[in-house]
């Protein structure tokens, strides 16, 4: 049985964002947390791009000879591909400042285990010199 | 020995248990109690709010929550705890919120 | 059209670039950034109330020359009302929001520039730039562009936090990015829900399809959307389960960013608020959801405050508590309890700014945030003093303060919705957090001072002295003459019912 394009990439979508909740969740070593939590976002952006997918559709593009009313009926849905374009762009730097704070703590402690440096022990502190010069 | 020395008696007890905290003082102290009682409280009226579903539920509830009060106290110390900066359990409340709100909002608000 | 509202939101982030460049250039940056931020406030007073069209036109009903020569299909269906544009409003609320961030944001932009020794262009950038994402926030009508914003004002959050320098700053960023990272992805797919069975993501376009028909507002899907976008909303907003996260934002970040910090997320929460109870108005569960988490969010953060010992951390909590009464001014529902809400988030904005920077000069004397290291500060600066237990009557609600009339709109739209039990709890709970601010107070400014402690022998800026006093009138102003607040924001509730 050949399944629905359309159904079957609901599905990874549903499958990609499940993954990276399970992976935010359980998986210790903060790189490959961030690589879960990008699979979030990456199956939000599949799901976005397969609302716009329309069976057997053209592309959005008004070319002449076309009546608007078959356009209208056959071209796809534009609006999705134009949200998930900036959508990624957004994850893009997200992810970016994620990985450089991931940088700057693993010099600081020396390891990339959240238990250990964001866990419940690894920043009680006070603050101790604010102000001086940012 | 009167109730409140009893309390007090217990507050100190789990905090000195918990050593991060520092010496445990009176403003500690008192002001643990202070948010215990806030917390019971209010608690308390949340629950009577149940009378706009149903009067029993409402017994039943604040039955329940003033069983729990005699039999968890003091809760505030332990709630402390819980709340605590830890990703790993920040990750796991945001993550079990979102369980709880999709189950009330798919599956609660079809059969209402 | 209307050239200035587009300003609102492009002279911030202008103004943030140049900085950026002027990074080193100390006195350039100063100049700069103050003049910009007088600017800021006086923008959206001269600014004529309507709607501007970003990348688009107006929708065709209003536009007859441009729907001439298109077919019938279109112009007789529902595609005729739509907006084919990022539409922003600007109307009264609107108006006063933005003047009230733009007076945060400048006060706050004042104290940084004097109580840091070296101004930072980066610093002054991050602070603009939010200032520039929240006004979009406030302003927009469409649902995507508000999530940019929203991503957008996330990073620049953990950026503002990251510049601060104070202890395990940069462990709290990253888990402020990584809980971001779970969430704001959900409140687009909240989105893309909206956008699926609407086919919109204009605000007033989705609402006028779920009244006119044309959506099924049972629809699993729609309701769906609404959980995920709510869940989005807490994030932002810092409700429970965000409230830990949202705390410790505020406590490692600089005074005067928390100030501005505590200003984004009050705002944050009252705009993604009102689109939550505007779209899904049909859906009361939504309101009873809204009220509850509320209620969870005052009882838990104002305890947990009373818990604390880093002052930070306690205005934090307090602030994330003081965020409750917003939520429940919205849910309730009826056109008193939403004014009074949208009048405790302009106070609420006003008073925890006034109490992070009023508490910030502590940090500036003594370098210490943790009450039982510190005492005796009142026999210091007994100016300042007075100042910081004025802004903590402010915010327990005594009269002639200004959340006086808010908590009281509050409690008399409680009592009149018929729920007299949420205006017990906000009594009750108003106490507590004057109680938990009193704790702090005697405890830094009333007990004798500790041989430990070691007081900075430096004046505190006459700039911080400043925007501290100009936080008391704005209290004693919106105190007395409430309705000057909410002649504007009742307009807006009263169009939402």
């Amino acid at each position: 049985m050949i399944i629905d394009p359309q159904l079957g990439s609901f599905f990874t979508a549903g499958a990609l964002i499940i993954i990276g909740l399970f992976a935010a969740l359980f998986i210790d070593n903060l790189i490959k947390k961030v690589i879960g939590l990008l699979f979030i976002a990456d199956g939000v952006n599949l799901f976005i791009v397969t609302m716009g997918y329309k069976a057997g559709g053209i592309v959005y593009v008004f070319l002449p000879g076309m009546t608007v009313d078959w356009f209208a009926q056959n071209a796809s849905y534009p609006l999705p591909f134009a949200l998930v374009l900036t959508s990624i762009v957004i994850g893009a730097s997200t992810l970016a400042v994620m990985l450089s704070l991931i940088i700057i703590l693993y010099k600081k402690h020396g390891s990339i285990k959240a238990s250990k440096i964001l866990g419940e022990k690894g920043n009680q502190t006070q603050s101790k010199t604010p102000g001086d010069k940012i | 020995m009167s109730l409140y020395d009893v309390i007090i008696n217990k507050i100190k007890q789990i905090q000195d248990s918990d050593k991060e905290g520092g010496p445990v003082t009176n403003i500690t102290a008192s002001s643990t109690l202070a948010a215990e009682i806030t917390l019971l409280s209010s608690i308390l009226v949340v629950v009577i709010m149940l009378r706009y579903y149903s009067n029993a539920l409402m017994v039943i509830a604040v039955l329940l929550v003033i069983g729990i009060i005699v039999f968890a106290m003091p809760i505030m110390p332990k709630l402390k705890k819980e709340q605590n900066d830890s990703l790993n359990s920040m990750i796991f409340y945001a993550i079990l919120i979102l369980g709880i709100i999709t189950t009330l909002f798919y599956w609660g608000s079809l059969n209402v | 059209m209307n050239p200035l509202i587009p300003l609102m939101v492009i002279i911030p982030i202008a103004c943030a670039l140049i900085l950026n460049l002027f990074h080193t250039k100390d006195r350039t940056v100063k100049i700069i950034a103050i003049i910009i931020a007088i600017i800021l406030p006086s923008i959206p007073l001269f600014t004529n109330y309507g709607y501007h069209y970003f990348g688009g036109y107006a929708p065709l009903i209003e536009n007859p020359a441009l729907a001439q020569g298109l077919p019938v299909s279109i112009t007789a269906s529902a595609l005729n009302v739509f907006h084919p544009a990022i539409t922003y409003y600007f109307g009264s609320a609107q108006q006063i929001f933005m003047v009230v961030l733009g007076i945060i944001a400048f006060l706050a932009i004042l104290t940084s520039l004097s109580e840091t020794r070296k101004p930072s262009g980066v610093y002054a950038f991050l602070m603009f730039m939010g200032v520039a994402s929240m006004s979009a926030i406030i302003l927009t009508d469409d649902i995507f562009n508000l999530y940019v914003f929203f991503e957008i004002i996330a990073v620049t959050q953990v950026g503002i936090v990251v510049a601060s320098k104070v202890k395990g700053n940069m462990e709290t960023a990253l888990k402020y990015m990584i809980i971001g990272s779970i969430a704001s992805p959900l409140l687009l797919l909240g989105v893309a829900l909206l956008l699926g069975v609407t086919g919109n993501v204009n605000i007033t376009d989705i609402i006028y399809s779920i009244k006119t028909g044309l959506v099924n507002p049972q629809s699993p899907v729609l309701l769906m959307a609404c959980g995920l976008i709510i869940f989005g909303w807490l994030y932002a907003a810092g409700l429970p389960p965000f409230h830990t996260i949202k705390s410790e934002i505020y406590s490692r970040a600089l005074p005067h960013g928390a100030a501005l910090l505590q200003a984004f997320s009050v705002f944050t929460l009252v705009a993604i608020g009102l689109i939550i109870i505007k779209i899904f108005a049909f859906f009361p569960f939504a309101n009873v959801f809204i009220v509850g988490i509320s209620v969870i969010a005052m009882i838990l953060s104002i305890t947990m405050a009373l818990m604390q010992t880093d002052f930070k951390r306690i205005i934090g909590f307090l602030a994330v508590g003081e965020l409750g009464y917003i939520g429940i001014g919205l849910g309730l529902g009826t056109a008193a309890s939403i004014t009074a809400g949208l009048f405790q988030a302009i106070n609420e904005a006003i008073i925890t700014a006034f109490l992070f920077i009023g508490f910030g000069t502590i940090l500036y004397k003594t370098r210490e945030s943790d009450i039982r290291k510190l005492g005796g500060i009142m026999v210091e600066m007994p100016k300042v003093t007075l100042l910081v237990l004025l802004s903590g009557l402010a915010m327990a609600g005594v009269p002639p303060l200004n959340a006086f009339q808010s908590k009281l709109m509050l409690i008399q739209s409680s009592l009149s919705a018929g729920v007299p039990e949420l205006g017990i709890i906000m009594i009750l709970l108003s106490i507590v957090t004057f109680m938990t601010f009193m704790k702090a107070f005697y405890a830094i400014y009333m007990r004798p001072k500790p041989s430990t402690l070691k007081i900075i022998d430096s004046n505190i800026p006459k700039a911080t002295i400043f925007s501290l006093v100009v936080f008391l009138i704005l209290c004693i102003i919106l105190g007395l003459f409430p309705q000057i607040a909410t002649s504007y924001l009742q307009p807006l509730a009263n169009s939402l019912i």
